[in-house]
């Protein structure tokens, strides 16, 4: 297939080797065969979201963020149309915010989001950074990450993580986190949590597939560095969790 | 009588500490319990140099306190490195008398940038260093800007600002500051028209988020740079390296005092220029400065020289979480041009705190590694596999990539083969796992 990938803001949300997400994407994509092409949408330019098989946006400062969302604004009917289309989208770390009803930042002023939920975000003077050790709602296996937010979000309905076993959820310790409708994936852990956790980039993938109306190849090259590096981090977060 | 007992306290207990080798941090902590004021309360000397930023405050405050002992005078500074309220309490009262006057003619303080707000919430330094402000310990610190906020309310009127030109996030802090000296390398060989690094943290405006222009990068976000829609802008420095010879190991500071380099790092440069700046401005001559910066090796040096089997090795001691430390070290190994292995260790992230995070080995840039005369990349460490899924993301040729996740067994590997140059590229927190085995022989500095 010739598959398509949309990076927003790429200079501006990106924190922590959010970049990752989409290098890694690209990379499997290709492996089984695909001619992929990554596109990047700058802040003012427009954006046909409607041509794209993934959506990525990463983390940036409280400062870039609301940079972002004030640029990206005036394209949320379309980004929303894209999300009713099923096309697979990620927003990561601070990003996912924007997906909300609005931001409130940490001098009080409430900023519209993008609506694709219904949800608020609520940022303040403390910031929460702290691994993160969670049941997925999309796989039996824990999903690992870093959360690195200063908001408390309220009001999502359908999270990605069902709790966390280790860590800040979305409003509360060891709560729900992230955000998920149709193929749209929301997570405030920061950074290249795709690379982090192969089942969660395995999900996008068959989103992807699922949408074009393709079955997925029989044979799935193995990635034992990937595999790995996931098992090291759940074993260590783990004996974390065992820990007073 | 509470800032008497205070200071008797920690005298003591600083005392008591030294003999059974403990920090320096807790007789300060037990001060502050005693007497919160206390740092209001005792009399500083005239000239309080504080030190902060990312990156190079230890090696910049070494440098500060050799100039001004070069210069005769008297300086106290934390050493040890605590730099926190509580270290910088401990290094107040240490060297006070019972009444509370401060023995020295200089107070040179090395502070946390996350917390110098706290440190200087009952004194203000005469002169305050802020290095720079880059992406480091993401798990403590959040992100830059996020740092900038805290470090804000530290920085007042009441000190001269001493600032890098060529960092367009800290040199925000001379925003509304009446009284700032500014420090910066002109363009030379190093300078670059394009950016380099795997991210672009100067790609936008730190004050108003449109996009930044460039005439040229000398490393990273670093170099001269101006916003067309709000005017921030790299200033004219007063304190300018004029002309930078890094192979050759010189520098011209003002186009008239040249020193040379122990260290041929960019890094040492603009630590160098920071600690000379601040001294003249104390009243040190340039001369005077120079002279004691002049092949100075640090006692806190990060670059440490061993055997190994045939193998004459460098460690070049970088931060975990730091991107830029490393692509500094990387650089380093880049243009050493000789045949060389390289071995990287990731295995305990922070040596002072509990962390599985690993974003961070993304933004570092190890296509600097991509060139043909490092022969071989071993990655070692609890992390080795996720060094190894982000080395499969870079243009290294993958057949000189090696993982041996268990350190002895790497280095023990090592040993047995070659005879090219090593470079060992860690973090504080795993530096004495390679350094304690009993087949690396450190060379005395």
């Amino acid at each position: 297939m010739d598959i398509k990938l949309l990076h927003i803001y790429p200079d501006l949300m990106n924190l922590y080797g959010s970049y990752a997400n989409v290098t890694l994407l690209r990379r499997h994509l290709e492996d089984l065969g695909n001619q992929v092409t990554v596109d990047s949408l700058l802040p003012g330019e427009e954006a046909d979201f409607a041509q794209y098989d993934f959506i990525f946006m990463g983390a940036g400062t409280e400062r870039s963020q609301l940079a972002a969302l004030s640029a990206l604004l005036p394209l949320a009917p379309t980004l929303r149309a894209a999300a009713a289309a099923d096309i697979a989208m990620l927003f990561a770390g601070t990003a996912m915010e924007l997906l909300g009803k609005t931001v409130v930042d940490v001098q009080g002023q409430e900023h519209p989001a993008l609506e694709l939920g219904s949800f608020r975000s609520v940022q303040g003077s403390k910031r929460i950074v702290e691994d993160v050790l969670g049941s997925c709602s999309l796989f039996e296996a824990p999903v690992v990450g870093f959360m690195n937010k200063c908001a408390l979000i309220s009001g999502v309905e359908t999270p990605l993580l069902n709790g966390c076993q280790l860590g800040f959820g979305n409003e509360a310790e060891g709560g729900p986190e992230g955000f998920r409708y149709r193929n749209v994936l929301g997570s405030e852990l920061t950074g290249p949590l795709l690379v982090k956790n192969p089942l969660l980039l395995g999900a996008v993938i068959a989103a992807i597939y699922r949408r074009r109306g393709q079955a997925l190849p029989e044979e799935i090259p193995d990635y034992p560095f990937e595999e790995q590096a996931y098992s090291v981090t759940v074993q260590q977060l783990r004996l974390r969790c065992q820990k007073p | 009588m509470r800032k008497l007992l205070a200071i008797v306290v920690c005298k003591l207990g600083r005392a008591v500490g030294k003999l059974i080798g403990r920090g320096s941090s807790l007789p300060g902590k037990y001060a502050l319990k005693i007497c919160p004021d206390i740092l209001r309360r005792v009399t500083l000397p005239g000239t309080i140099i504080a030190v902060t930023g990312s990156n190079g405050k230890t090696s910049t405050v070494e440098m500060i306190a050799a100039i001004l002992r070069a210069d005769g005078k008297k300086v106290v500074y934390n050493e040890e490195g605590s730099n926190q309220i509580e270290g910088v309490t401990t290094l107040v009262l240490t060297h006070a008398t019972l009444g509370g006057r401060v023995k020295a003619d200089v107070l040179l303080i090395e502070s946390d940038e996350r917390y110098a707000a706290q440190s200087f919430r009952y004194f203000a330094p005469t002169h305050f260093v802020i290095t720079n402000l880059y992406r480091d310990q993401l798990t403590r610190n959040g992100h830059p800007e996020w740092v900038f906020d805290s470090l804000k309310p530290a920085v007042t009127p009441a000190s001269t600002l001493v600032l890098n030109a060529d960092d367009p996030l800290s040199s925000c802090f001379a925003v509304g500051q009446p009284r700032v000296k500014w420090f910066g390398l002109e363009r030379c060989a190093i300078s670059s028209e394009t950016p380099s690094g795997v991210y672009r943290d100067g790609a936008y405006c730190p004050l108003c988020k449109q996009p930044m222009e460039y005439d040229y990068y000398h490393y990273n976000q670093i170099g001269a740079y101006r916003c067309p829609h709000c005017g921030h802008h790299r200033p004219e420095p007063d304190f300018r390296v004029t002309a930078l010879d890094l192979p050759g190991g010189t520098l011209t500071i003002d186009g008239a005092q040249t020193i040379s380099l122990a260290f041929r790092s960019i890094y040492n440069v603009y630590n160098i220029l920071a600690a000379y700046s601040v001294c003249v401005l104390t009243g040190t001559a340039p001369e005077t400065a120079a002279g004691a910066l002049s092949n100075y090796i640090l006692k806190t040096g990060r670059m440490v020289r061993f055997t190994l089997g045939q193998h004459s090795g460098m460690l070049l001691t970088s931060k975990h979480e730091n991107s830029v430390a490393y692509d500094t070290n990387l650089r380093y190994i880049r243009d050493c041009g000789e045949a060389c292995s390289v071995l990287v260790i990731v295995d305990a992230i922070s040596r002072k705190y509990f962390t599985g995070e690993t974003s961070w080995l993304w933004d570092i840039d190890f296509d600097l590694l991509a060139y043909g005369h490092v022969k071989k990349i071993l990655l070692s460490g609890r992390y080795a596999n996720d060094l190894a899924v982000r080395f499969g993301c870079t243009a290294v040729d993958q057949d000189r990539i090696q993982v041996c996740p268990d350190i002895r067994e790497a280095v023990e590997g090592l040993e047995a083969q070659g005879s090219e140059a090593l470079f060992v590229v860690t973090c504080f927190s795993d530096k004495d796992k390679l350094l304690h085995l009993p087949a690396v022989h450190k060379e005395a500095q």
